[in-house]
């Protein structure tokens, strides 16, 4: 057995990037590419890949697909060069599968009623998926500079946006679906963006300085943490509905918070709650963050002579500030997420696509909420990434 | 000069420190020594505040430092420690200037006193400027956890075990550079350490502490030839490592050009030698003399380049002499060793 895994070991370079080749491919071979169905609301007849597609368009997934194969195998290229191989066929592989979508829209609802739709099929998500962790995997390996990954991720969302631009998906169900509601787009997404934003700021404010608390005072620890433990286990939905008839109340019997927005449904339920969910994070890991710095250097600041004031400032916060960023990535990727259930009380949101949609089953209306979503928390995350790389103290610690 | 007048702390009814006065004179290194829990490193602490003193009195020259913000006064104290406590964040020419920096210097004052100091100890300032802490070996964080606390040019260094965690090979070099830094710049010290041979190879006098009181404060001359009670006898017993050290040192290491003017003086002293260049006599040179004694010369006590300086140790104490005769085969005298010599002293 040892000598088999060796010889697999010595003939396969990247487990990894095999294990998703072999997942595309039998993906693109047994699940539908897409969907094609008389109106809007019935599910559709499903298409194989090899039926959407075009000669030269088989042809070239087919090329990619080998040389993909040849990227994950040890021979004849190096690992580094495999990876590097990997980065440029990945997003080209990306790429032609979407091209090849909007184009098989195009090409099938030329002929078809106009209330005819093509939406995307479960092939399609994996082929996007697979490629997409083939992108990432392949920079983890190589260990590249994050601004590199950063300018890598940035011209493949410009390549797509592109594609978007040039009207290539427009025949697409989803895009239809985003014309309907193109305005309301707009405004939930930064509705989505507000609430987020006006949850965080109090959960800084008041996390940051909770944090810092729990390091000085051991006593409080305790219970403050067990407190904020308690509110993350309550399910999001339940602490919603829990927070409805409290507020509700308070609006009316308080006019002038009536007026401000405290009402039971609506957006004050919804940052409330984000806060509450976003407060242990934030604590817990400021308070890692203060309790990681070294006694000796505490010790050598305070014989220095540098008041406590100064020590604050000049050696606990920024010693501390990678791990209390880290805490702040944490909590906003999800609450970005956790705003999507915001939408059932009212508050809107991006959340309010995804409920508008599961109601009338329409599952493109869905998409809409929540692939944004998804692509918001992927881009807060990378760039408290960076934030987090840039407060590191220069050279590691 | 800084001095502790009847310093005592208290911690839940009990006195870990106790009634400690002793005076540490300008340019003076002193050291406190004891074993673990025999209150050093508290009585160093309440020197500059970190620990609050319970009852007794602290002098910094003239002033009395309970008058100074705690702040103020941490300012014109050096302070060093074992695990350095560099800031991670910061190059070491940000380290070094901590001090300078809280006192507002100018930056060209500043970054003059930053190149002095790492010149001071042989930190080559191009290369180590910019480095951060964990670029560095631990002898070199040390010398910058030194040249720190050296930084704003205070008026006391107070070092905690600053030596203590290092390899013995890099504690002898910075033990070495140490003396030469205190030879050059003439700081008064206070030094804690629970290392005998340091304590006598560095210490001007040494403050010796059992159980939170002071047992003894001589030179380390008298603590080896007059302890003052059983405690200090053992505790100096215990340091066998000192003479282990000295075994493996020769004596040509500690020679140096003999003294033949004739100057008399107290604590000096000159020899008397024949018409071939050998040695007859030893004017002065004995423990609390007053540099008149005439000592002859005999078999005995003397010293070759080839024996070893525990050898020559214990003939000096045998001998109650201060210095040795170091003869070649010819029993010409071509140097002297000192008593002073074998502490890591010149006098």
């Amino acid at each position: 057995m040892t000598a088999s895994s060796d010889r697999a070991g010595r003939l396969v370079a990247n487990r990894v990037l095999l294990t998703l080749w072999v997942a595309a491919l039998l993906a693109s071979a047994l699940l539908p590419f897409a969907a094609m169905a008389p109106n809007r609301l019935v599910s559709g007849e499903a298409i194989k890949l090899i039926v959407a597609l075009t000669t030269w368009q088989s042809a070239g997934l087919a090329l990619l697909a080998l040389l993909l194969a040849l990227a994950a195998l040890s021979r004849p290229l190096s690992a580094t060069q495999g990876l590097r191989l990997t980065l440029v066929v990945a997003p080209l592989t990306l790429l032609l599968t979407l091209y090849a979508l909007g184009d098989y829209a195009g090409r099938a609802l030329a002929e078809a009623s106009p209330a005819a739709r093509v939406s995307q099929g479960a092939a399609f998500w994996v082929l996007v998926f697979c490629t997409l962790l083939m992108i990432v995997d392949a920079f983890q390996r190589l260990r590249a500079p994050l601004w590199v990954g950063g300018a890598y991720g940035l011209a493949l969302v410009a390549a797509i946006a592109g594609l978007f631009a040039s009207g290539q998906f427009n025949a697409l169900s989803i895009l239809n679906e985003y014309f309907n509601i193109q305005d309301a787009f707009a405004d939930q997404l930064l509705t989505h963006l507000r609430l987020v934003g006006l949850a965080l700021a109090p959960a800084l404010a008041i996390g940051l300085p909770l944090g810092l608390l729990a390091h000085r005072r051991p006593a409080l620890r305790g219970s403050l943490f067990g407190t904020l433990n308690f509110f993350q286990t309550i399910p999001s939905i339940a602490l919603f509905a829990l927070l409805v008839a409290p507020l509700s109340a308070l609006g009316d019997s308080f006019p002038l918070l009536r007026e401000l927005g405290v009402k039971g449904i609506g957006a004050a339920p919804a940052i409330i709650a984000l806060i509450m969910y976003s407060l242990l994070p934030v604590v817990r890991n400021t308070h890692a963050g203060f309790a990681g710095v070294a006694p000796a250097t505490l010790e050598a600041a305070r014989g220095m002579g540098m008041t406590r004031r100064q020590v604050l400032w000049r050696v606990e916060i920024p010693l501390a500030l990678p791990v209390i960023l880290s805490g702040l990535r944490i909590v906003t990727v999800q609450a970005i997420g956790l705003t999507v259930v915001a939408a059932l009380i009212g508050a809107g949101g991006l959340g309010a696509f995804v409920f508008q949609g599961l109601g009338q089953y329409a599952i493109d209306l869905v998409l809409l909420g929540a692939v944004p979503t998804i692509a918001l928390a992927v881009v807060a995350d990378f760039l408290l990434q960076i934030l987090v790389a840039i407060s590191r103290p220069a050279g590691g610690r | 000069m800084i001095e502790l007048q009847g310093l005592t702390k208290t911690y839940a009814g009990k006195n870990v420190v106790e009634d400690i006065s002793l005076r540490v004179e300008s340019g003076e290194f002193g050291v406190l020594i004891g074993p673990s829990g025999c209150g050093k490193s508290t009585t160093l602490r309440m020197i500059n505040q970190l620990i609050p003193l319970s009852r007794g009195r602290i002098l910094l020259g003239d002033e009395d430092v309970s008058r100074l913000k705690p702040e103020q006064l941490r300012r014109r104290m050096g302070y060093a420690i074992q695990s350095i406590g560099l800031f991670p964040h910061w190059t070491v020419a940000e380290n070094i200037a901590v001090v300078p920096n809280l006192l507002k210097w100018p930056r060209a004052r500043v970054d003059a006193r930053i190149d002095e100091l790492m010149n001071l100890f042989h930190l080559e300032a191009g290369e180590y400027r910019d480095k951060y802490p964990h670029q560095l070996s631990g002898g070199q964080a040390q010398r910058v956890g030194v040249a720190r606390a050296l930084a704003a040019d205070p008026e006391v260094l107070l070092m905690d075990e600053p030596f203590g965690a290092v390899d013995p090979l890099t504690r002898e070099v910075l033990q070495n550079e140490m003396l030469r830094v205190h030879e050059q710049t003439r700081k008064t010290i206070v030094f804690v350490t629970h290392d005998m041979d340091e304590a006598l190879k560095l210490a001007s006098k040494v403050a010796i502490l059992n159980q939170g009181r002071l047992v003894q404060y001589d030179r380390p001359i008298e603590l080896l030839v007059d302890p003052a009670d059983g405690f200090v006898s053992d505790f100096i017993g215990k340091a066998d490592l000192g003479l282990k050290l000295l075994s493996r040192r020769w004596v040509d290491q500690y020679c140096r050009p003999p003294c033949l003017e004739r100057d008399s003086g107290a604590g000096r002293h000159s020899w008397e030698v024949d018409a071939d260049g050998r040695p007859l006599a030893l004017h002065g040179g004995r423990l609390s003399d007053d540099g008149e004694a005439r000592t002859a010369v005999n078999g005995e006590w003397i010293a070759t380049p080839e024996m070893t300086m525990k050898e020559a140790l214990s003939r000096m104490v045998w001998f109650r002499v201060m210095v040795l005769p170091v003869i070649d085969q010819a029993g010409k005298l071509i140097g002297e060793v000192t008593m002073e010599g074998v502490m890591g002293r010149q006098p």
